[in-house]
């Protein structure tokens, strides 16, 4: 794969209409390698439609959207395979095992992995051992995003989006999840997530954008170690959304 | 293949695919058992036609060879016609639980003959056969109705279908899915039949056109299942829309198609053919005789040498009057033909429309047992009694006895 | 206001809103109406055929000029099956049977010209009537607009509410089965403008036409019984309608089609060519009455001399050729009338499995019932053709006897030139021979033969109630 020379996750000035209802309007948006850019905003403010232009579900108007230099309007399918994307509710089959459900998301990504390349991703991802071959039946949303996130470290994707991984999430599996996404950001993946929860994008995102109206109206980097004051977060976001 | 296996896997641990795919197997099985049964049953009753008409032909030859008069050998000799099921018959029966396949005729007037029936039983034949037509037409829809329904919606319903279509090659995965329904469906109505096809020496062109309809009509109907699918709707909706669908283009347009043509196409003239070519044959009784044969010698011009007739009872004047009075109605006749032929076509161009009586058309006309064929074997039948006729003329028109040995001179029906 | 019909107002209501079931609400109701209208325009019309050709046939028999009666024994006639009123709601099998016959001397001919040889293709596929769509077509409408009734309820978690304000289990089940039964009735409706059209008219037979409404209400509840028990039983709304429609597929297309193959199978019917040779080959036995050495008719012969007290048929005070062709005509009709019962048993038999298989499909024990009363099943059919023979063994034997009275020996043996005329019997003869009318049944028979299918469906709906009651019950439990 020839090293993509913007950011793997890549928006400018992109709109998009639902009929006359402008829902993205300029958004630009960039996630570098290794980094996590937490994407905020109120109900409606564009933050699915995002995710859906990235999934090439939705062809922008006007603007560039790049995928690791791939335009997922053109070639949706090349841009796929460049993303891993694990939506609200990680729905697996139910009658699979954890591995049996890796080793078919992955055969469906079109890939293939030995079972202890995929039980190593299993446990890269923290999932406990005796998981490994039960049923996914009785498994937590935090074990399901566990599976998905292994399956999205095999597939070596450089780009990983994620809508509301820690909604439904009890603070312990969150702390859990946080700690699993610092490590995929080690590894240079670009992640994207869409989220409500300010705490945990305060937490782990090197960034935190913002969307009101279809366009970023405010983003904040992360400062060294002290990383982001809650407090002027809130004062901030708050204020935005309230205007969203 | 792991991923087939996988796909498998799913379908088999879904109840409802697996219970729909088991009774179609099922049912499968017992509609070409079914047909062929009754092909067999068919084919016995033509086989067994030989010995007691054997035993009839002695009986009526050993009275007739006293008076050797060929004039009675004709009356009372009925000679057997039968319409052989075709190989492909057992996948569709259609019209031949209604139309006779064996008919025994006399050389007197055939229109007083030809519209003969067998013995059926009106309620037996009231909702159709149980065949592989009735099952690939009626009954295939609904399982793919069953097995299709929820393809993209159950995915949905159970919180995948987004993650999935984020896959790549997520078209591929639906498309995959769908082939692998349509191939299990496919393969369990069509194995029963491709055995017992090859099993009958059915010819390779009609299988393999049969193959593929079957594979376009099942098509429809996926294609149609997934365009409802597409609209986004629940698959309790999808079910309910396809299940109406299936109902309106299998039961309620036939049924109203069928009203439309034969209101547009009105037949009564069959039963005014009878009642004319009684007419006709019966009036000869009243005209002089030598009027019947002048009519009879204008258009039979090689029987005109034949010596006058007598004061006395002569069978050639009365297979003569018989003669005229089916030619009196020849033009009903035809008449008739074209209307049952307007009609056909009338529900063949129906068929373009509509998918299963487009089906129906196809297999039935393949398998010779539709109206095309009925009226082949009529057609056959005629001619068949040509022969007879002349044959008997033969003796008659010349006066040369006929003696127990002419029976077996007799021209025979050569079966299909 | 009492918690059940509260539910069900909602229930209604609910159906009100729902745009696919107004729709489909809609189109059946336009379905039955065409179906009322055609089937009706179609019996008018076909009776209206029937009647035009029985009286040409009838006019023809009776402007026959002078002849001999033998010639008219050969002569015969034509005669036209009518159509009752109620198969303007109920054709059953008319289009399946010939609906005209040939009826003449030492023959019995088949019915012919039945519509199913005269029709495309597209009759095979079920003729639209009143009956087929309230057989066919009714019960899922009501399956789309009742599978989700209570399914839906749980589903969605509504039902513990609807409990916890008071209502039992029961008087839910119960609203909604007021709900859909009322829509049961109001599909049944239109067809029962069919029926309304039929009453007017004369002739029409109000036990029948009861025995047939009834059934079919029978029918419907049944149905609304069967489609709450399943959506009280199935978790989930799809399941039960999966299971509606499975089923509905299994009783109403499936055993209707399997079950005539099954009692082809079990009960085999000799067809016309063994008949016709057997028939032959038992007269044939019986005797030549060609041959004066035929014992059978030479001890038939001595009998009608001494009779008479004469010793020679030409001494007869009648025609002996009449004499021989009334006992003649006898004993090929017995041979006949034995053959017939034969095979109209073995086609009762055949019925008979079809009908026990009613117990496992109410659908077919509904058309068996429709039919009986509408007097349009093959019983129906076998009264045309058993009539149809009386009457020709009677007109044969008329005509025989006419020819024993009318036609002296001499003249029927002589060979002179004016012989013809002299054996010939007046035209206006045949004006005064009986026309052929077909009796329709009584009322109360076709009652009769219909009431027991109206107890296989009333069972029926015993046990889908029974099931209902113990879904509720369930339901009430959890």
């Amino acid at each position: 794969m020839p090293e993509p020379v913007s950011a793997p996750i890549d928006l400018s000035a992109v709109a998009l209409s639902y009929g006359s209802h402008r829902v993205l309007d300029g958004l630009t948006l960039q996630v570098a390698r290794g980094s996590i850019y937490a994407l905020l905003g109120g109900n409606g403010a564009g933050k699915s439609t995002t995710l859906s232009v990235l999934l090439g579900f939705a062809k922008p108007e006007a603007g560039r959207v790049q995928i690791a230099g791939i335009d997922p309007g053109a070639d949706a399918d090349a841009a796929r395979r460049r993303i891993a994307y694990l939506p609200e509710n990680v729905a697996l089959y139910e009658h699979l095992s954890a591995f049996e459900n890796a080793d078919y998301l992955l055969a469906l990504s079109g890939e293939r992995q030995s079972r202890d390349a995929v039980l190593g991703a299993f446990a890269a991802a923290g999932l406990q051992e005796r998981a490994w071959d039960q049923r996914l039946g009785g498994f937590s949303k935090g074990m399901r995003q566990k599976v998905a996130i292994a399956v999205a470290l095999l597939r070596e994707v450089p780009v990983l989006l994620l809508d509301e991984p820690t909604s439904g999430l009890d603070p312990r599996a969150t702390a859990d999840f946080n700690t699993l996404l610092a490590s995929v950001r080690g590894r240079g993946t670009a992640v994207l997530m869409v989220t409500h929860d300010l705490m945990s994008a305060a937490d782990v995102a090197d960034r935190i954008g913002c969307i009101a109206a279809g366009r970023i109206a405010d983003e904040v980097a992360a400062a060294g170690r002290e990383r982001f004051d809650l407090r002027e977060l809130h004062a901030r976001f708050a204020g935005e959304r309230a205007a969203a | 293949m792991r991923i087939w296996m996988y796909e498998a896997r799913l379908l088999f641990r879904a109840r409802l695919a697996v219970g729909a795919l088991a009774l179609l197997a099922v049912l499968s099985l017992a509609a070409v058992g079914a047909g062929l049964a009754e092909v067999a049953r068919q084919h016995g009753a033509i086989a067994a036609i030989a010995e007691p008409q054997k035993q009839d032909i002695a009986a009526i030859a050993a009275w007739v060879d006293k008076d050797k008069d060929a004039g009675s050998a004709a009356y009372y000799t009925f000679h057997p016609t039968w319409d052989a099921p075709s190989p492909l018959a057992f996948a569709a029966i259609g019209m031949r639980d209604v139309s006779p396949y064996i008919l025994r005729v006399r050389a007197l007037g055939l229109e007083a003959q030809i519209y003969d029936g067998d013995v059926f039983n009106p309620e037996l034949a009231l909702p159709g056969r149980f065949d592989f037509s009735f099952l690939l037409v009626f009954l295939a829809p609904l399982f793919v109705i069953a097995l299709f329904h929820d393809l993209i919606s159950g995915e949905r319903e159970a919180g995948r279908a987004r993650m999935l279509s984020a896959l790549p090659g997520a078209r591929r995965l639906w498309f995959r899915r769908a082939l692998l329904r349509f191939g299990l469906v496919f393969a369990v109505i069509m194995a029963p039949f491709l055995v017992a096809a090859i099993w009958s020496a059915v010819p390779v062109g009609s299988v393999a056109l049969i193959v593929l309809a079957a594979a376009a009509y099942l098509l429809f109907w996926i294609a149609l299942a997934l365009l409802v699918g597409r609209l986004g709707a629940s698959s309790t909706a999808n079910a309910a829309t396809l299940a109406g669908a299936w109902l309106v283009l299998t039961l309620v347009l036939p049924t109203l198609a069928h009203v439309a043509i034969n209101q547009a196409v009105p037949i009564d003239q069959g039963s005014e053919i009878a009642l004319a070519q009684r007419e006709k044959v019966n009036a000869a009784w009243e005209i002089p005789r030598e009027e019947t044969m002048r009519q009879f010698y204008a258009s039979h011009p090689q029987w005109s040498g034949s010596p006058p007739l007598g004061p006395d009872f002569h069978y050639k004047w009365y297979l003569a009057f018989h003669q005229v009075g089916d030619e009196s109605v020849a033009r009903q006749v035809q008449a008739y033909k074209a209307g049952l032929k307007k009609r056909d076509a009338a529900a063949r161009t129906v068929g373009w429309a509509l998918p299963p009586v487009g089906l129906q058309a196809l297999l039935t006309g393949l398998a010779g047992t539709d109206l095309a064929a009925q009226l082949a074997y009529q057609e056959r039948i005629r001619a068949f009694h040509r022969d007879l006729r002349e044959f008997y003329y033969g003796y008659l028109f010349t006066d040369r006895p006929f003696a127990k040995a002419d029976f077996a001179k007799a021209p025979r029906f050569e079966g299909s | 206001m009492n918690p059940a019909l509260l539910v069900a107002r909602d229930e209604l209501r609910l159906m009100r809103r729902n745009r696919v079931a107004v729709i489909a609400f809609a189109l059946l109701v336009l379905l039955t109406l065409t179906a009322v209208v055609t089937a009706w325009s179609h019996r008018q019309g076909i009776d209206a055929l029937r009647t035009r050709h029985q009286a040409a046939a009838d006019r023809a028999f009776d402007a026959q000029p002078d002849r001999h009666p033998h010639r008219v024994v050969h002569y015969g006639t034509f005669i036209f099956r009518p159509l009752g009123l109620l198969a303007a709601f109920d054709p059953g099998v008319d289009a399946f049977t010939g609906n005209s016959m040939f009826l003449e001397g030492h023959r019995q001919n088949t019915a012919n010209f039945g519509d199913v040889r005269q029709s495309s293709l597209l009759i095979r596929f079920g003729q639209l009537t009143p009956a087929f769509v309230l057989q066919a077509v009714a019960p899922l409408l009501l399956i789309f607009l009742g599978y989700g009734a209570i399914a839906r309820e749980r589903e969605r978690g509504t039902l513990r509410p609807l409990m916890l304000q008071g209502a039992s289990s029961g008087q839910i089940v119960a609203g909604k089965l007021v709900a859909l039964g009322l829509v049961a009735l109001l599909a049944g409706l239109p067809a029962m403008l069919g029926f309304a059209l039929i009453a007017g008219q004369p002739g029409a037979q109000s036990a029948p036409m009861a025995l047939i409404a009834i059934g079919y209400g029978v029918y419907l509840a049944l149905w609304s019984a069967l489609i709450l028990f399943l959506s009280a039983l199935m978790r989930r709304s799809r399941d039960a309608l999966i299971a509606l429609l499975a089923l509905w597929a299994v009783l109403v297309v499936l055993l209707p089609r399997v079950a005539p193959d099954v009692a082809g199978a079990m009960v085999p019917l000799s067809n016309r060519l063994q008949t016709d040779i057997a028939i032959a080959r038992d007269l044939r036995g019986l005797g030549d009455s060609h041959d004066p050495a035929d014992p059978h008719f030479a001890r038939f012969k001595q009998s009608v001399l001494d009779r008479y007290g004469v010793t020679r048929v030409e001494e007869l005070p009648v025609n002996y050729k009449g004499i021989l062709a009334v006992e003649g005509e006898r004993l090929t009709s017995d041979l006949f009338d034995r053959y017939a019962a034969r095979s109209f048993d073995a086609q009762v038999r055949q019925n008979d499995v079809v009908h026990s298989l009613g117990l496992l499909s109410p659908a077919i024990a509904l058309r068996t019932l429709s039919m009986a009363a509408a007097g349009t099943d093959f019983a129906g059919h076998r009264r045309f053709l058993e009539q149809a023979e009386a009457y020709r063994f009677d007109l044969v034997q008329r005509l025989n006897r006419l020819q024993a009275n009318a036609v002296s020996y001499a003249d029927d043996t002589a060979r002179d030139a004016d012989a013809d005329r002299r054996k010939r019997v007046s035209e206006q003869t045949w004006q005064a021979m009986p026309d052929f009318r077909f009796r329709q049944p009584a009322g109360s028979t076709l009652a009769l033969a219909a009431l027991p299918w109206l107890g296989v469906l009333a069972a029926w709906l015993l046990v889908a109630a029974a099931a209902l009651v113990f879904a509720t019950r369930r339901l009430g439990g959890r």
